[in-house]
């Protein structure tokens, strides 16, 4: 497969090289991998968190840490991931690397717009990792007031800001995923004819770019009032702590969309491939990506069903958390209808995909459970909670960026990973991961209220299962850093379409040339029309 | 369109300057909806506390100097007129129009910068400028504070966007001393100017929630 | 290039938008009770449209700037309703908190 050296073509890696080449290109495939290797040295930090809350945990007495520092800890490993891991994890990596070669244009819209928000995030990662290291934050990442502006004496101020600067890197991306979608698709290339990747990338981008300004001036107000000494949350002043809740969840509901939605737009992307089928209802699939993220911005006070809002409210939150099940199901439903039937083999980025779907399937169930009222009186702030996010979360979205990475890993170093190891491996993060949080839902429901670093001995056996299985559930993380990096370098070449799938991105080279495609492609079939691509897909191998 | 023209300003991931155009355009267009959430979340706040305290919100208000006020808006409705004009003459490429268009928007801006800084300095010696110095003698001082601490904090703001704004006229003007907007080519100039607008459109909501209020006894 | 839109239509809208501030100020002497706001806010909201449509171009752009702007109204009134909603239907039962 090694062609002589002086007839390789020239591809986005090694176009131009330096450091300065990389810290100063506009190419979004290049910024995409910058924001790879920032995300993930922000899940180990965020996850070394967790590991320490675990073997807290694992002992029913405050041992390992004080309760002060536990609140710190349980409050980092939030931030981090949530802000520093999550909410960028997909769009920002396969969202930046993919969109425009999904489109079949040469970049985003505005591709230094692209650079600049890799900077400020890095700037707002700057600023929490300061107030990490001047000792932290301990007031929960959801910084509920009054206590984060009136009584903490923990770094809140920093934290508020370094976050806020974080959300304007966001926006950034959000705006340019969707003046891209809108301006730059190939000829021929219609809103229907978009791979399901680009209709839920759009659909997070909506929510990045209308929520997270709520969130910038909710954490600005915040720390306004911790600095000035004023009242806009503080009771004695005539503020209303509940008003705080309101403003943050506002921001923070929509935001755990921003985390699934991408999730499933690479799941949508894998399913298809891996069955080698159309995907199933290709335009319920799309609308429902729209639907789920206007959905997301009415159903924000089942945060507060026990924080004082009025029962109206309440009962009106409620309904509409039901609601918003619908599209998601919508989602799971067609991804099984495509499987069905279909040529499946079992590679990896399959069986990530698929646990994909089963856990997303289990933790959005429970999430019915939270929007029943009198349920969520029994068990809000407890360990169902927590289980129930996240199963989403890292049973749902981590899977699905491991699943994503894995798939497009061909493309983007022009390497084939080894296919054993990642099985093993995702095998290893979906025992480790069922270990971990199963156990909680039952602690949960059993009473063991969430955020406490002590709890009653008869939860003792269960927070010890759930431990054993953090620590499997790290060795499955570790794993794909040590075999895809060493792929890069040792493994066998991918060529174009090892997976034989269709979608723009796989008709180039790989690794893609700077500008993606010798020429503009002009689109005249389907996202996925397996039918009409048979012929060309078996002559490349 | 001239063929030197093109060249100079298109970018390479357009396909033609249209496409260029119109990206830039619905690019600001997008930011404009976020800054809209952005300030929506103060209006928001304002809303609901204005719910709850009706009378201590008016006796603010009431503070509040209208004359001050009302020439400021004044003063910012002729500014988006003279922007406006300004991309006019852009398009139609008049560059020495464009030029004293902008340079006139940009002093109508610093005149409002002006009044507003009057005002805070006005309400620091009225002991109105809550986490400095605040004292009322209303019946309710801490909710009167609270609508202070909403008139500080969104007006502060605004005044930054306004420094934003300025920043971007002054970019705009040194494109176009440098040649570089023209007929065919503007998306600097019709850009800057949707931003600016829409500095003006919120402070025209500011002005109606802080000034009126008070007006009447 | 031809302009978007004539100088005379800027003027002219520049006009109108000062004459609404003016009636702005002078409504708000008159005591209306709960309408002066409202009657603050709505002649806000008229500005708030031509400044966006004359000036902004909204009214000579394509469908999607509308679709966009359309959103950006919507998505803050969602806020506000729904905030509000919630003060607003407090204490509408007998039990306490509620």
């Amino acid at each position: 497969m090694q062609a002589a050296t002086s007839l390789v073509p020239k591809n986005y890696l090694t176009e131009k090289q330096g450091i300065l080449s990389w810290l100063f290109t506009t190419d979004h495939k290049r910024i995409g991998i910058l924001y790879t290797g920032s995300i993930t040295a922000f899940f180990f930090l965020g996850g070394f968190f967790a590991l320490l809350m675990r073997l807290e945990l694992l002992t029913p007495e405050t041992n390992l840490v004080q309760a002060e520092t536990y609140n710190k800890l349980f409050t980092m490993h939030g931030i981090i991931m949530v802000w520093f891991f999550l909410i960028p994890s997909i769009p920002n990596t396969l969202g930046n690397f993919f969109i425009p070669m999904a489109i079949g244009a040469k970049d985003l819209a505005f591709p230094k717009l692209n650079l600049l928000s890799w900077y400020v995030f890095m700037l707002g990662a700057g600023i929490t990792i300061y107030a990490l290291c001047r000792g932290g934050v301990d007031t929960g990442w959801t910084f509920y007031t009054p206590f984060s502006t009136s009584y903490s004496t923990t770094y809140v101020v920093a934290a508020a800001i370094g976050i806020l600067v974080n959300g304007f890197s966001s926006i950034a991306t959000g705006l340019n995923f969707i003046v891209t979608i809108h301006k730059m698709r190939a000829p021929g290339l219609t809103w229907f004819r978009l791979p399901i990747f680009c209709w839920s990338m759009y659909a997070t981008s909506m929510i990045l770019v209308l929520a997270t300004p709520v969130l910038a001036i909710t954490l600005l107000m915040v720390a306004v009032e911790r600095l000035a000494q004023v009242g806009i949350f503080d009771p004695a002043l005539g503020g209303d702590p509940v008003l705080f809740q309101h403003m943050f969840w506002f921001y923070s509901h929509p935001a755990v969309y921003i985390m699934v939605l991408p999730g499933m737009a690479v799941v949508s992307e894998i399913i298809p491939a891996f069955s080698r089928k159309p995907l199933f209802g290709y335009k319920a699939v799309a609308f429902s990506s729209i639907a789920i993220a206007v959905l997301g911005f009415f159903v924000w006070g089942h945060h507060m069903f026990v924080a004082g809002t009025s029962v109206y409210s309440a009962m009106t939150f409620s309904l509409l958390s039901y609601f918003i099940a619908v599209p998601s199901a919508i989602k799971v439903f067609n991804w099984t209808a495509t499987v069905y039937g279909g040529a499946v083999s079992w590679d990896t980025p399959m069986l990530y995909a698929v646990g994909f779907i089963g856990l997303f399937t289990i933790g959005g169930m429970t999430g019915l459970f939270l929007a029943a009222l009198g349920l969520d009186v029994h068990v809000t702030d407890t360990y169902f909670v927590i289980a129930h996010f996240h199963y989403i979360m890292v049973g749902g979205t981590v899977m699905a960026y491991l699943g994503g990475v894995h798939y497009w890993w061909p493309k983007i170093s022009g390497k084939m990973y080894p296919e054993g190891i990642a099985r093993l491996s995702a095998a290893t993060v979906f025992l480790g991961f069922n270990l971990t949080f199963f156990p909680q839902f039952i602690l949960g429901y059993l009473g063991m209220p969430r955020r406490y670093a002590a709890y009653p001995p008869e939860f003792h056996m269960l927070n010890v299962l759930s431990t054993a299985g953090a620590s499997i559930l790290a060795v499955g993380y570790v794993m794909p850093l040590f075999y895809l990096l060493w792929s890069w370098k040792y493994g066998p070449a991918a060529g174009p379409n090892p997976w034989r799938a269709t979608g723009l991105e796989w008709k180039t080279e790989s690794p893609p040339p700077k500008h993606n495609f010798e020429v503009t492609p002009v689109v005249t079939y389907g996202a996925y029309d397996y039918e009409a691509l048979k012929e060309e897909l078996q002559l490349v191998s | 369109m001239s063929p030197e023209i093109a060249p100079l300003a298109l970018h390479e991931q357009f396909a033609n300057p249209e496409q260029q155009r119109e990206t830039a355009s619905l690019g600001m267009w997008i930011f404009i909806v976020s800054e809209m959430m952005l300030f929506g979340g103060l209006f928001v706040a304002y809303t609901v506390y204005r719910m709850y305290y009706p009378q201590a919100f008016t006796e603010g208000s009431a503070d509040m100097d209208i004359v001050l006020g009302s020439v400021n808006t004044a003063v910012l409705i002729c500014s988006s007129f003279t922007m406006a004009l300004a991309v006019h003459s852009a398009q139609m490429g008049s560059r020495k129009l464009v030029n004293i268009f902008l340079l006139a928007t940009m002093a109508i801006g610093c005149v409002f910068l002006v009044i507003k800084f009057t005002e805070y300095y006005k309400h620091y010696l009225d002991h109105k400028a809550p986490g400095v110095w605040f004292d009322s003698a209303a019946a309710n001082p801490g909710k009167v504070e609270l609508f202070f601490v909403f008139y500080f904090i969104m007006t502060m703001l605004h005044a930054l966007h306004m420094f934003v704004g300025l920043g971007l006229l002054t970019f705009t003007l040194l494109r176009n001393l440098a040649g570089k907007i023209t007929a065919e080519y503007y998306n600097t100039i019709e850009v800057t100017g949707l931003y600016w607008h829409f500095i003006d459109i919120i402070w025209v909501f500011l002005y109606a929630i802080f000034y009126i209020p008070g007006l009447h006894p | 290039m031809t302009p978007t839109v004539s100088r005379k239509s800027y003027a002219l809208t520049w006009l109108g938008l000062l004459g609404l501030t003016l009636l702005t100020t002078l409504l708000g002497f008159i005591d209306m009770g709960p309408f002066n706001m409202m009657a603050a806010v709505g002649i806000a909201a008229v500005k708030a449209a031509l400044i966006a449509g004359i000036f902004m171009h909204a009214l000579f752009e394509g469908k999607l700037v509308r679709v966009v702007i359309a959103a950006g109204v919507m998505w803050f009134l969602i806020f506000v309703i729904w905030t509000a909603g919630d003060y607003i239907t407090r204490g509408w039962l007998p039990f306490p908190g509620k």
